[in-house]
């Protein structure tokens, strides 16, 4: 069983809108909010099994001590893959998505992939050599689909350690 | 604004409920309705609804193999007047604890009583003496036979519970003993009976059959065949259901009486070849305004099954909607609930008066004939009721674009309803799941850079 761990925003999350953005760091051990949108995507020994969350205005006021604890709770929690987003074109969020998404791929072995649109431009310039960014449409655009496969296709293929060199450039930033 | 309304209705319903007379009409009514629905059945068979049906069974049995089964429903359709008297007679002696049956047969003596003996027969020119017109003993005898009914028990009663009875002594079979008992309140049924035939006689009415039907019967059931009429009927029934209590049940026993007569005159047209008098028969009301249970449910359950998400929801549908085909939805007004939930209460009312006023105006222009009167069970399916109910396909295709449109107006409304439970459903197994707690973190996890 593939046990995956995805961070969320508050919005992703199902825990309210933008009024919301101070909801602290948290997490559950369920696969909340947006996270069922991978659902059909999954083949049957692979299963989101954790969900941590954080708003984004908290993650704003407190960027580094956010993605440090987000990292530490993962290499803690020690899931065989973690998906930082979809963060869409929230920039705030794509932010914690690639900050967090970078400690851990700098710092320990759990394969970990982010995901947000070319929106996010300057997060995308900032963090694209650090954590493997998968391309992913805007709120409402077209293509999600096609984006919720890549992430779980460059998920997949970084747990089995196989080669992304045909995803890098088309699909990943 | 349910408070007040409640207010309002409950004692409305607790006083309509527990008053004996209209109890006694009810179930009155009850005693009947079994050999009205066979009968029903009889009389389908001999006036199936389908062209050349009559002429197919002819080359087997030859003519007039439909009086082999018209025999049968004649014999209830026709004397359903002399039946709810003595029905209703019994009812209500028993609730009020009287020789029930003693009583009944003495109401059933004072209707015959009162019953013209006169016939006018075609090419005689004096009318034959002695004879029972069953005109007088079916439909146009209802209304007459509640009030025997009740005029007949009351003095019954009255004569009985004063003691006023011939008493045998002891040893005497119990049989026997309350044969004499009920000899002396049957006279005075009787007697009083007798007089009024007298009186009667001496007016122009003739009789009381005749007095009734013009000054009572034809007002009251004018006053019935209404659309407004049908409005409050509707209403009654669905606000009733609201608060827990048995809508139809209550509101029955006022309306029933009087649709009653609308869909036996629609019967009587209907066997006669004449035109077909009434649209708010029983029939209509049971299979173009609520089908599939008061509020019209059927539209509802189909829209919990096809697209509620809530568990809770879903399972209640699924159980729902095998009786809700045919017109039981006990399930959902206490499953679901309706009673006392104020998110359906505007579709369970909106749905039944939405179809009363489409169906009126659909009949009223021709677009699907007047029901024919026959007494159909009311849990025969939609689709079935509406072909058997009026004999007309289109019919049928009409009862499935209301139960369409049903589900449109009751969609927004369950979808409201789902989404509470969903989110209660959410919430309760959210409560279970393992939370994770970030405080949990010590420097050993952090320092892990």
């Amino acid at each position: 069983m593939m046990e995956i761990l995805i961070v969320l925003d508050q919005i992703q999350a199902g825990l309210g809108g933008t009024e919301h953005g101070d909801l602290p760091l948290g997490g559950k051990k369920i696969a909340l909010g947006a996270a069922d949108m991978f659902d059909k995507y999954l083949n049957k020994d692979e299963k989101i099994t954790t969900t941590l969350f954080c708003g984004d205005e908290y993650y704003m006021k407190n960027k580094n001590e956010v993605s440090l604890k987000l990292a530490a709770m993962i290499n803690k929690l020690k899931p065989d893959a973690v998906i930082c987003g979809p963060a869409f074109h929230y920039v705030e969020y794509a932010e914690m998505c690639a900050q967090t998404g970078a400690i851990v791929s700098e710092k320990t072995n759990i394969p970990v992939v982010a995901a947000m649109s070319k929106e996010c431009s300057d997060v995308i310039k900032e963090y694209s050599n650090k954590v493997d960014i998968v391309k992913m449409p805007r709120k409402g655009g077209t293509g999600l689909s096609e984006s919720l496969q890549d992430i779980i296709d460059v998920c997949r293929k970084k747990v089995n350690g196989d080669d992304l060199n045909e995803f890098k450039e088309i699909k990943i930033y | 604004m349910f408070n007040k309304l409640e207010k309002v209705l409950m004692p409305a319903a607790t006083k309509l409920g527990s008053n004996r007379i209209l109890i006694a009409i009810r179930d009155g009514f009850l005693i009947t309705t079994p050999l009205i629905i066979v009968a029903s059945i009889f009389l389908l068979i001999a006036n199936f609804p389908i062209p050349g049906w009559s002429e197919f069974w002819a080359n087997y049995f030859g003519n007039g193999w439909e009086s082999w089964f018209t025999n049968v429903s004649r014999a209830v359709f026709n004397t359903v007047g002399f039946f709810t008297c003595f029905s209703t007679a019994y009812a209500y002696a028993r609730q009020i604890k009287s020789d029930a049956i003693q009583a009944a047969a003495s109401a059933l003596v004072a209707f015959l009583i009162l019953t013209p003996t006169k016939m006018i027969v075609d090419g005689l020119k004096e009318p034959v003496d002695g004879v029972l017109d069953m005109e007088y003993l079916g439909t146009n005898g209802i209304f007459l036979g509640l009030i025997v009914a009740f005029i007949a028990v009351i003095i019954y009663d009255f004569v009985y519970k004063r003691g006023w009875t011939i008493k045998m002594p002891d040893g005497v079979p119990p049989a026997v003993a309350q044969s004499f008992e009920a000899l002396i309140p049957s006279a005075f049924v009787i007697m009083v009976f007798f007089f009024i035939r007298i009186l009667f006689g001496m007016t122009g009415f003739e009789t009381l059959h005749n007095f009734i039907y013009q000054i009572l019967q034809v007002p009251l059931k004018g006053a019935g065949n209404t659309l407004m009429a049908q409005i409050i009927y509707g209403f009654a029934c669905t606000i009733f259901w609201f608060f827990g209590i048995n809508g139809p049940a209550v509101a029955n026993s006022v309306f029933a009486p009087i649709t009653k007569v609308l869909t036996m005159e629609n019967l009587d047209a209907f066997q006669n070849g004449h035109k077909l008098p009434n649209i708010f028969t029983d029939p209509f009301s049971n299979f173009f305004t609520n089908f599939g249970g008061g509020g019209s449910t059927l539209s509802l359950v189909i829209v919990m099954l096809l697209v509620c998400k809530s568990e809770r929801i879903k399972q209640l549908g699924k159980l729902a909607i095998v009786p809700g085909f045919f017109g039981i939805n006990e399930p959902i007004i206490f499953g679901l609930p309706i009673v006392l939930n104020p998110i359906l209460l505007v579709p369970f009312n909106l749905v039944p008066l939405i179809n009363l006023l489409l169906s009126t105006l659909v009949t009223k222009i021709g677009i699907i004939p007047y029901t024919n009167g026959v007494a159909l069970p009311w849990t025969t399916p939609i689709g079935f009721s509406g072909y058997l109910s009026t004999g007309s396909l289109w019919a049928s295709v009409y009862q499935i674009l209301l139960l369409i449109l049903g589900c449109l107006i009751y969609y927004p409304f369950i979808k409201t309803l789902d989404k509470q439970y969903l989110k209660e459903e959410h919430d309760a197994k959210m409560e279970k799941v393992e939370n994770i707690s970030f405080d949990d973190l010590t420097n050993d996890d952090l320092n892990f850079i």
